[in-house]
């Protein structure tokens, strides 16, 4: 076990305070004066977006879509409010429909739905709640620390405190200063459902005001967590709806928060990463509001119409729900005929032990702010200006427009959103933080991989109990050899690692990563003994393995030649 | 305010007032208010303005009124541009881009007719541009399009690709006329290095040429040679399709054929026992296959791409081996 000592180097930055630190008023705090124009600001725009086709198949769709949805939908206690008002909309919209357009007005079907989705997305924030959260989450972490500490018999009065545990590093004072001249988008990678928790947490310890964010609509199914969640400023998306009434509403929702001058946060990947990788696709629909904000801000002569979008990067020992994900991934990627659902729960009682779990052991999280970009993903720097190829400060203004005018453009502005998309893809994997379990997990993937080198994946990952492990010293060989190679790499700036690995002492870092792995996993990621080390799980060594995908560093990177750059050659999402 | 009108009241800048800028800055007054070329060579600047004619290019080429020509980058970009076309050697691209970056304004369309990529680093010309100047939408245009031909206005057609269509739009409407097409491609990648990889062909099809081979041997240098294009682009990310169009196979035909390319004159004389740097020197202009060849054979062997005919310019380009033996190598070789 790794002592209880606070390393002066694996601290926070710091202009982080660990204390109880005044609520900053932002722009959420007076949303509940403007939602209700917001939202029908929403509903005009998307109506007016939507009507020049036929409104009769564009209705037809998405009728057709909702119904295989919730067919297939039967909900749960919490939800099943929810879905009777959805069935009741849809029958509105049959009834409608089947009628002639002289008798029900299309247009107004059309209004209804929109203004339904756009009700379901919109949020109430309420900076009471906000207030009190913010209170009750540290008080909370700090019981929980204390509490879980007890058992490991720390001397009476010495309490531990989150600094140990928390470490945010990377762009803060960039991200702090931005965030007075412009409206943040910030875009985390997305590994657990505690993500969200988290990263309220983190931006209230930075003195940063609320952000706006889109939670998957399954997290709201708890009425208890739904209560905070909506009250804490986010919205809703949700992913089943597939139709394009609802994703234009959810689209020019976002788009108006940002162009109010509300900070926001998405997920780019979409959900959770389920391979375990950190995201090597975005997904550009939401993302592509930041740059219909910024063309809106431009135009409206506002004095700082400024849209910074800021990538973050957490990095976890441990991932509560890492076994459902990867399966998830696997049975998806292998086309297995049996899909395994990944709607898991998150329930109080559940993430209350994840706490419970992180804190008592000794696993920490390091969160990395990354370089902020504008939203063509260029670098922005301190001052808000962006920085063009050879350090030289371009005007956003001039990349957007076109013959001779600031607009929208539906073929660019695509374009452009690829291209920031690409970049972000490029900073998650230079911002990440390589903890020593994520090594220790691909150093022995890999050379266990070595040995059923003819194996696909798939027979690999069912390989029998006794065939998964490798004698300890051969692991130890590969592992510094990886070590080496992570090194090369962080010093040319494609990546971080941790403090911990900073250290030509092999043994030593092993240790910290072994101790760490999966910790609190039923079955062991890794296990030592006798001079053998073996895994008890094959797929979660898998998935914290691929922590470590599209660095080029693995097998199969080797055979195929000089194939490094980064992330793009994973279109399988197995190795490299 | 239409595409048209917009581009009508355009300025337009040339950067390189070389063989093929003079005819691009012919077509693009066309269909613009005000057209500058921009010339390294203070001298012919001054000749250009003169005289309305580029004389050491195209002596019988009347230039339009409205094309002028400078020396001076400042009064060049006085005022801005709306679109720059992009027409120097690759040679020299990375070193213009970097003075040309701080006239930018960032909303020019840039359209680059260079056909050729970064020595070495093997980078395309877009890539170049995108990473020198403060602009994005960048395209390029490409095609069968020897100069001289352009000259006398007989009539001709060339590819355009960009990821941004208003770059494309904004190629046809400047440069497109009744002896002019312009089709738009969607492979960037394609297109510049079907645009670069066709000059290594065309000095081996000179070389074949000054042993004075007949159709089919010339035939079977374009179709092997068009599948080594293929093989190589699509290691570099370009689409197979592409090679078939006007960028690819066009352009291809064009160049081995005519004795007016200057990669052609560059192995015809090499066939016939000049040596290579006196042959550059009689040229006066670049040829940028024997740069390309060398570029593309070094990488061609780090990544095994087989590129027989490639291997076989090299070598002749860079080893002095003798044509005749160049082609006993390549046809002994096993047929697949």
């Amino acid at each position: 076990m790794c002592p209880n000592i606070i390393n002066e180097k694996t601290g926070s930055h710091p202009s982080i305070r660990f204390e109880q630190i005044p609520i900053i008023p932002g722009p959420l705090s007076r949303f509940e004066r403007i939602r209700s124009k917001l939202l029908e600001d929403v509903v005009t725009r998307t109506q007016n977006e939507l009507s020049h086709g036929s409104l009769d198949i564009l209705l037809g769709e998405a009728l057709y879509t909702e119904r295989l949805r919730l067919k297939r939908d039967h909900g749960n206690i919490f939800t099943r409010s929810r879905l009777k008002n959805d069935r009741a909309l849809w029958g509105q919209v049959h009834g409608g429909l089947v009628k002639p357009a002289a008798e029900v007005d299309r247009h107004l079907l059309l209004q209804q739905v929109i203004r339904y989705y756009a009700n379901e997305i919109g949020s109430h924030f309420d900076s009471r709640v906000y207030r009190f959260a913010t209170r009750a989450v540290p008080w909370g972490f700090s019981w929980l620390l204390n509490a879980a500490s007890v058992k490991r018999f720390l001397p009476w009065g010495m309490s531990e405190s989150l600094e140990s545990r928390l470490h945010i590093v990377g762009e803060v004072p960039a991200l702090q200063s931005l965030a007075k001249k412009g409206t943040i988008l910030l875009v985390p990678t997305h590994q657990s459902n505690i993500d969200s928790v988290l990263i309220g947490y983190i931006i209230y310890l930075m003195s940063l005001p609320p952000f706006a964010y889109g939670a998957g609509l399954n997290l709201f199914s708890n009425p208890i967590l739904s209560f905070f969640m909506s009250r804490l400023g986010s919205y809703t998306v949700d992913r089943q709806k597939t139709n394009s009434i609802y994703k234009h509403t959810l689209k020019n929702y976002s788009t108006r928060i940002l162009s109010e001058g509300i900070h926001s946060i998405f997920f780019p990947g979409g959900g959770r990463s389920r391979s375990g990788a950190i995201e090597s696709k975005v997904k550009l629909g939401l993302l592509g509001t930041a740059l219909e904000a910024q063309i809106e801000g431009l135009r409206s002569g506002n004095p700082s119409p400024r849209v910074f979008v800021v990538p973050m990067v957490s990095s976890y020992h441990f991932v509560l729900e890492a076994s459902s994900l990867i399966e998830g991934y696997l049975a998806d990627s292998g086309k297995h005929r049996f899909i395994h659902t990944d709607d898991d729960f998150w329930q109080p009682a559940q993430m209350l032990g994840f706490f419970w779990k992180l804190f008592s052991s000794q696993c920490g999280v390091t969160v990395r702010i990354g370089k902020p970009l504008d939203v063509f993903g260029n670098f922005v720097n301190e001052d808000g200006e962006s920085i063009g190829p050879n350090g030289t400060i371009i005007q956003p203004s001039k990349w957007l427009t076109t013959r001779g005018e600031i607009r929208c453009e539906p073929q660019r502005d695509v374009e452009y959103t690829r291209e920031l998309g690409a970049r972000l893809v490029d900073r998650f994997h230079k911002d990440n933080t390589v903890l020593t379990s994520h090594l220790v997990a691909f150093a022995f993937f890999e050379t266990l991989r070595k040995k059923y080198i003819d194996f696909d994946l798939f027979r690999f990952l069912r390989l029998s109990l006794p065939q998964r492990s490798i004698p300890y010293s051969d692991f130890l060989e590969a592992a510094e050899i990886y070590h080496k190679k992570l090194l090369n790499q962080a010093a040319r700036g494609a990546l971080f690692v941790a403090d911990e690995l900073q250290t030509g002492n092999t043994e030593a870092w092993v240790k910290d990563g072994l101790s760490q792995l999966g910790l609190l996993h039923d079955a062991a990621v890794v296990k030592v003994h006798d001079g053998v080390i073996w895994t008890e799980d094959m797929n979660l060594l898998y998935y914290y393995r691929n922590r470590l995908t599209g660095y080029g560093l693995s097998l199969l990177a080797e055979w195929e030649g000089n194939q490094t750059i980064l992330g793009k050659n994973d279109s399988q999402g197995f190795l490299a | 305010m239409t595409l048209k009108d917009f581009w009508h009241n355009s300025k337009i800048g040339v950067m390189g007032g070389g063989s093929w800028g003079t005819v691009l800055a012919n077509l693009a007054s066309q269909n613009s208010r005000e057209v500058r070329v921009w010339l390294r060579d203070e001298e012919s600047v001054r000749l250009i303005n003169s005289t309305r004619v580029h004389s050491a290019f195209h002596p019988h080429l009347q230039l339009n009124e409205r094309v002028h020509a400078y020396h001076s980058l400042e009064r060049f970009f006085d005022g801005g541009l709306q679109a720059v076309l992009w027409a120097l050697p690759s040679s020299v691209c990375r070193e213009q881009a970097q003075r040309v970056a701080p006239f930018l304004q960032g909303d020019e369309i840039i359209l680059h007719a260079t056909k050729g990529i970064e020595a070495g680093s093997l980078k395309r010309i877009s890539e170049i541009l995108t990473e020198e100047l403060p602009c994005r939408r960048i395209g390029v245009l490409s095609g069968p399009n020897l100069a001289n031909e352009m000259a006398r206005g007989e009539p001709a057609a060339a590819a355009i690709a960009s990821v941004f269509n208003e770059v494309c739009d904004a190629g046809q409407a400047l440069l497109a006329g009744e002896r002019f097409r312009i089709y738009r491609e969607a492979d960037v990648v394609g297109v510049e290095w079907a645009g670069a990889l066709k000059n290594i062909f065309a000095i081996a099809s000179g070389a074949l040429d000054a042993m004075k081979l007949g159709w089919n041997s010339r035939a079977m240098l374009m179709t092997r040679g068009l599948a080594e294009m293929v093989r190589f682009g699509k290691v570099m990310g370009a689409q197979e399709a592409t090679f078939l169009g006007l960028a690819g196979v066009g352009d291809l035909f064009a160049t081995c054929s005519s004795p007016l390319s200057r990669n052609y004159r560059v192995g015809f004389q090499l066939a016939q026992g000049e040596k290579l740097d006196q042959v550059l020197a009689e040229l006066g202009s670049t040829a940028e296959g024997v740069k390309t060849a060398q570029s593309v054979y070094e990488y061609a062997v780090a990544r095994k791409i087989d590129m027989p005919i490639t291997e076989g310019v090299y070598r002749l380009l860079t080893e002095k081996v003798p044509v005749l033996e160049v082609l006993h190598h390549l046809m002994s070789r096993p047929a697949g």
